[in-house]
């Protein structure tokens, strides 16, 4: 015997169903006790809805709470008692020995990685920056502002770095055909 | 919305440049007047920050009775003044009382979009230096050592090429000319990052190639030198530099309070740049006679040449310049220069530069009508 569901027997309940569905669920309900009993529970719950909205002052905030305290109780519940997933089978593409050269592979790359990456002193920069750049010379502050004296166009540029934080650009301007050197300072 | 608005003040400011954002200061006892400035500044938004790009043409006048053969500016950022400071510095130059020369400076700025109170880039005169040697100017960034021994080193190459064009004639001195070209051409080029303290950022591979070790440097002794290298080392670990140190001594009759080394740097395929310069940066330093002191800074260099990170296999040192105590500076002779290793890493000095400019752009009669100027 095929059963109506909840929201057929709710809305058979509020006499909300078309002629057809009615027919059909007054047939079964003749001849299901379960159902009628169900039934006959969304009929007692309608009786009572009007009263509800009679009701003062109702703690919808902590009936809210309740409710999803109960939900998470629930699922809690639910977690607790289902049953374990049947072991996963071995087969000729899955087996522990490629699970183990497949582990092993990725600690391997891990490994090269940090060795090529760890030893490098990529330490975070605390001050002044100097360098020479495809257009010209700079020195940025740890803040990001930046002093640049650009080449101006040039197109034969010579640089020399200064160990005490000093960059310097010699190239012949091409508006002024003056050789011009450039510098900036990190002081 | 206050630096947007600042921004939206700036970007018409085509043609005439506006006090607002530069400023050119001259004092005025200056030996230099400023005629007038074209240029423009625009500045463009980057995420919360401002870019500001300057070009300024100057045009300046020598209103002083002596040839002016240098002039170098000093360029302050407001934002950045508390670390970062530019010159813009024109040497070789040749101006007589009266006339008028150009000078171009194209900055760029990165700031907080904050508009600041008063002009972004101020603009003041470092140093004047005329034909005699004499100097004018405030000299806080050395202007004067420095232009000294660029006019040093053009007086040199000046007398250098004339005696060229007194034995070998016309032809003599376009070769002379097509050799510094040709030097200016195959320079490797070497890109620097310098930082104060710990490391740049380094290549890792080289790096775990090649862990940061102690390298001696090699050096090379000019005969005429005032100065005598004794024992050099800097750590070095992949491409990056770090801690160069010298031990110097005076080997000339008068005390000395400045030293400059050049360091060449050999990668492992044994391919040589001009890596940097060292300089004796203590204010007090000074080396009597027959004295010792050493020549150190604890910074970091890294380098890289075509993109790819140079790995370094030796250094080797040179003294580049020195300042004796009564203000005299010594530079290498040609003698000196003629070497193996520094004809291939050292660029032509300015005055080589402008003469072999002048020939591409005019003739060789143009360089010998300039040189019989001097």
């Amino acid at each position: 015997m095929r059963h109506p569901n909840q929201a057929t027997l709710a809305l058979h309940a509020g006499g909300d169903l078309g002629r057809f569905a009615r027919w059909r669920t007054t047939r079964h309900l003749a001849q299901c006790g379960r159902c009628r009993e169900e039934a006959a529970a969304f009929e007692d719950v309608r009786r009572v809805l009007p009263e509800l909205t009679e009701m003062p002052d109702v703690p919808w905030n902590r009936l809210a709470a309740e409710i999803k305290a109960n939900i998470r109780l629930g699922v809690a519940a639910g977690e607790c008692v289902r049953a374990a997933e049947p072991p996963r089978r071995e087969s000729l593409l899955f087996n522990a020995g490629r699970a183990a050269v497949a582990f092993a592979s990725i600690v391997v790359l891990v490994v090269t990685g940090m060795v090529l990456e760890h030893p490098a002193p990529t330490l975070a920069r605390q001050g002044p920056l100097v360098e020479n750049t495809r257009y010209g010379i700079q020195v940025v502050q740890p803040g990001g502002q930046t002093l640049g004296l650009m080449n101006a166009g040039a197109q034969k540029v010579t640089y020399l770095m200064d160990a005490r934080g000093s960059m310097e650009a010699r190239y012949v301007d091409p508006e002024t055909g003056y050789v011009t050197i450039n510098t900036v300072y990190a002081q | 919305m206050l630096g947007l608005l600042g921004a939206a003040s700036l970007l018409a400011q085509d043609g005439a440049v506006s006090d607002c954002f530069v400023k050119i200061n001259l004092p005025a006892d200056s030996p230099v007047a400023l005629l007038g400035t074209t240029g423009s500044c625009r500045p463009t938004a980057r995420g919360p920050a401002l870019m500001l790009d300057v070009n300024v043409s100057l045009t300046v006048r020598n209103i002083s009775a002596n040839r002016i053969h240098g002039v170098r500016l000093r360029v302050v950022s407001q934002e950045v003044v508390a670390g970062g400071v530019a010159t813009v510095y024109q040497p070789s130059l040749n101006v007589g009382p009266g006339e008028t020369f150009p000078m171009r400076i194209v900055a760029q700025l990165m700031r907080p979009t904050q508009v600041a109170v008063g002009p972004l880039v101020q603009v003041n005169l470092d140093g004047v230096l005329f034909q005699d040697f004499s100097f004018y100017g405030e000299n806080r960034l050395h202007s004067r050592r420095i232009m000294t021994a660029n006019e040093m080193e053009a007086q040199r190459d000046r007398e250098y090429l004339k005696r060229v064009l007194a034995q070998g004639g016309v032809p003599a001195l376009r070769d002379a000319i097509l050799k510094i070209l040709k030097r200016q051409d195959d320079l490797p080029q070497l890109t620097g990052r310098w930082l104060r303290g710990g490391h740049t950022v380094t290549n890792a591979a080289l790096a775990a190639v090649a862990p940061e070790h102690e390298a001696k440097f090699a050096s090379l002794q000019f005969p005429d030198s005032p100065i005598q290298l004794m024992d050099g080392s800097a750590m070095l670990a992949g491409n990056e530099a770090r801690a160069p140190s010298i031990e110097v001594r005076n080997i000339a009759r008068q005390p000395v309070r400045y030293v400059e080394l050049g360091l060449v740097l050999t990668d492992s395929s044994g391919r040589q740049y001009l890596a940097c310069s060292l300089p004796s940066t203590d204010p007090a330093f000074s080396l009597p006679p027959g004295g010792s002191a050493r020549v150190s800074q604890q910074d970091t260099l890294n380098f890289s040449a075509a993109g790819q990170p140079v790995n370094i296999q030796k250094m080797t040192s040179f003294v580049s310049q020195v300042e004796y105590s009564d203000g005299k500076v010594w530079v290498p002779n040609r003698q000196s220069l003629d070497n193996s290793i520094l004809e291939k890493v050292l660029a032509p000095s300015a005055e080589e530069q402008r003469l072999a400019t002048l020939y591409v752009r005019k003739s060789i009669d143009s360089v010998v009508e300039e040189l019989k100027k001097f």
